[in-house]
């Protein structure tokens, strides 16, 4: 036992050293309270475990499942080629009537070896002066302008084929077979999806920018209101610092997702509703970054522009704008970057966006269209990621 | 002493916390004095010189600016006071984010109407009148840099050319070499005794050195425990007066 509390200067020493023994690093396994912790940690990890059920396996049977997402992520729906297709359509008619015959006509030309007959009849239907050496397809077309393959077609050197096909069976007696060719490789053009991914993605920025905008204009006042340094000199000014800091840990403590359910309840499906949520949660969020930029001033100039004789709203502009402004500046573009992210979820629950075709495009398995969504924001996000980087660098 | 500038009476200063900063403290400032202020760190210099334009609360007491008691100014007659006071500080306290030309220019906001700062607009004369304070502490080629990219014996000339703007007939000067070099120190006192010869301002400054007061200024007061311990000549101050300024340890530094 060291001799602590004993009289004198050498047994309080020899104390602090056993003392400092005692804590030399290296040491802790030693204790009884390793094990007893280490007890403890693996418990909590054990129980973890278990009930947010863990099961990695159903990472390797559910792989199949995930595939075509995987794949389709490396061929999202991007682009079209609009090929040129060679189409000449002539009439096939059930029930005795017969077609009038097709007037003559330059370009490539279908012919059937009937033109009237009845549902199982083999009628062979042969093209001349399509372009040659080239795929296509021969359709069948019911009096109501739907659609059936017949089957595809190959065009030799001199730009003829022929084949033979089953009358269909369908309603109605005015059909229609048509032989289309696709007779060269037309330029690449943006996918009707790309135009509808990027439009959403258009409204989803600018979702988050007036969002962002909502907040800033509410926050701005409020951070003066929030910020100790400037109230605490005003008659019940502790009052209302207490009350907007605890205004702004209430609207912060309820997520964004949660305000988009409750927007949409209130003005419908649609942006304006993610707006509000962002801009709400904005207010919060920014209030508080604001009132503590104010908090972190530096003293000294408005001590110095105070004694020149300056007034209030002089102090407050040459004093306390000019270090906050930066400060403000960085925040709020940094929020919009936030919101931008945001807006991807907001959009799931209704909030309009980008989120929303995003989530149709899931639901209906539309696995090419869903990558061309997430790429988008993957590389939106991006930009405006690395953007309001350089811009914050810029006012600092 | 005839005709002085400023007369303080009795003035006591008690911070919330029990501290009693100023302790009865009465002196008069004569017209053209270089008066320096010594002491202790804590022995209330900051304080006194702060109470002068009422940045801090004094307690009790009264502070006789040209005849207009500045305690008990109300706020439109404090302004007005304190702008015939310029102010020079230990940190500088300039706007670093500004330009040198605007901070020089917030000197002179107590006599512009407080709604061009909206704008933050100054007219071209009072432009002119910046630019040649800027040139007069010997910085002319720094007026559109920002102020936090300039060397500290600079910003603290910047700090000089802000208090020039308000044409004051008093200067405080709070410690205003303490975050200097030595050779940075002179050249900055050297234009506050400049203003103090030439221009006829009359100057407080708080100093650290010994050395320093001795050299610059016409009269020092030395301050123990927010009393007043000496008030007199620099050449009165011997090895007993030192002791009892600065407490029986304390060693004279020469800074020269």
């Amino acid at each position: 036992m060291p001799a602590v509390g004993q009289a004198g200067g050498a047994p309080d020493v020899a104390a602090a050293r056993s003392d400092l023994t005692r804590r030399r690093p290296g040491a802790g396994y030693r204790s009884w309270r390793f094990y007893l912790m280490a007890a403890a940690v693996l418990t909590m990890y054990v129980y973890g475990w278990q009930v947010t059920q863990i099961r990695l396996s159903e990472l390797w049977r559910g792989a199949p499942l995930i595939a075509p997402f995987a794949r389709a992520l490396a061929s999202p729906d991007v682009v079209v080629r609009e090929n040129p297709v060679e189409r000449v359509t002539v009439p096939f008619y059930y029930g005795g009537e017969t077609p009038p015959a097709p007037s003559a006509a330059t370009g490539p030309t279908l012919h059937l070896s009937r033109s009237a007959g009845a549902i199982g009849d083999r009628v062979t239907a042969t093209g001349e002066g399509f372009a040659p050496g080239r795929r296509g397809t021969l359709w069948w077309e019911n009096q109501i302008g739907q659609r059936q393959q017949l089957g595809p077609i190959t065009t030799d050197a001199q730009g003829r084929f022929a084949t033979t096909f089953t009358a269909p069976e369908v309603q109605g007696t005015h059909n229609l077979v048509s032989a289309e060719v696709v007779s060269g490789a037309g330029p690449l053009r943006p996918s009707p999806t790309f135009y509808v991914v990027l439009g959403r993605m258009v409204e989803t920025v600018f979702l988050a920018l007036m969002g962002t905008t909502m907040g800033v204009i509410f926050a701005v006042p409020f951070s003066f209101l929030g910020a100790k340094n400037l109230t605490v000199h005003f008659p019940g000014g502790r009052i209302v610092y207490g009350l907007t800091r605890t205004f702004f840990n209430i609207m912060r403590s309820i997520e964004a997702l949660v305000l988009a359910i409750i927007f949409t309840v209130w003005v419908g499906l649609g942006p304006f509703a993610g707006v509000l949520a962002l801009g709400v949660h904005s207010i919060a969020s920014l209030g508080k970054l604001y009132s503590e930029a104010i908090e972190s001033i530096d003293a000294g100039p408005i001590e110095a522009i105070m004694a020149t004789g300056a007034n209030t709203l002089q102090v407050v502009r040459y004093g306390v704008v000019p270090q906050v402004v930066p400060q403000f500046i960085a925040f709020t573009i940094y929020r919009w970057d936030i919101n931008v992210r945001f807006s991807t979820v907001i959009g799931f629950v209704g909030g309009g966006g980008i989120g929303f075709v995003l989530q149709q495009y899931i639901n209906l398995l539309q696995w090419r269209q869903a990558a061309t969504a997430l790429w988008m924001i993957a590389i939106v996000v991006a930009v405006l990621d690395y953007a309001s980087a350089v811009v914050r660098e810029r006012v600092t | 002493m005839s005709d002085p500038i400023l007369r303080i009476e009795h003035l006591t200063k008690v911070y919330p916390d029990g501290t009693r900063a100023l302790d009865d403290v009465s002196f008069e400032v004569a017209r053209g004095e270089f008066l320096v202020i010594i002491g202790l760190s804590g022995s209330g210099k900051s304080t006194l010189l702060r109470c002068i334009n009422r940045l801090i609360e004094p307690t009790a007491g009264a502070i006789i600016f040209h005849g207009r008691d500045v305690a008990a100014a109300s706020r439109d007659e404090l302004r007005e006071i304190r702008r015939q006071i310029g102010m020079v500080f230990q940190q500088f306290n300039l706007v670093r984010r500004a330009s040198v030309l605007t901070n020089v220019l917030t000197g002179r906001l107590g006599y512009v109407p407080s709604t061009w700062a909206l704008a933050n607009y100054f007219p071209p004369a009072l432009v002119d009148q910046a630019l040649a304070n800027i040139e007069r502490v010997g910085i002319p080629q720094k007026a559109y840099t920002r102020a936090d990219s300039l060397s500290g014996g600079q910003q603290q000339r910047v700090g000089i050319a802000r208090a020039l703007m308000q044409e004051p007939t008093l200067i405080l000067a709070d410690e205003p070499v303490a975050s200097l070099d030595p050779a940075m120190s002179h050249s900055v006192l050297r234009y506050i005794e400049e203003l103090n010869r030439k221009d006829g301002i009359t100057v407080i400054c708080s100093l650290h050195f010994l050395s320093l007061a001795r050299r610059y200024g016409t009269r020092i007061l030395a301050l123990k425990g927010g009393r007043i311990v000496f008030d007199g000549q620099p050449s009165e101050i011997d090895e007993a007066r030192f002791k009892a300024i600065y407490g029986e340890d304390a060693v004279a530094v020469e800074i020269t």
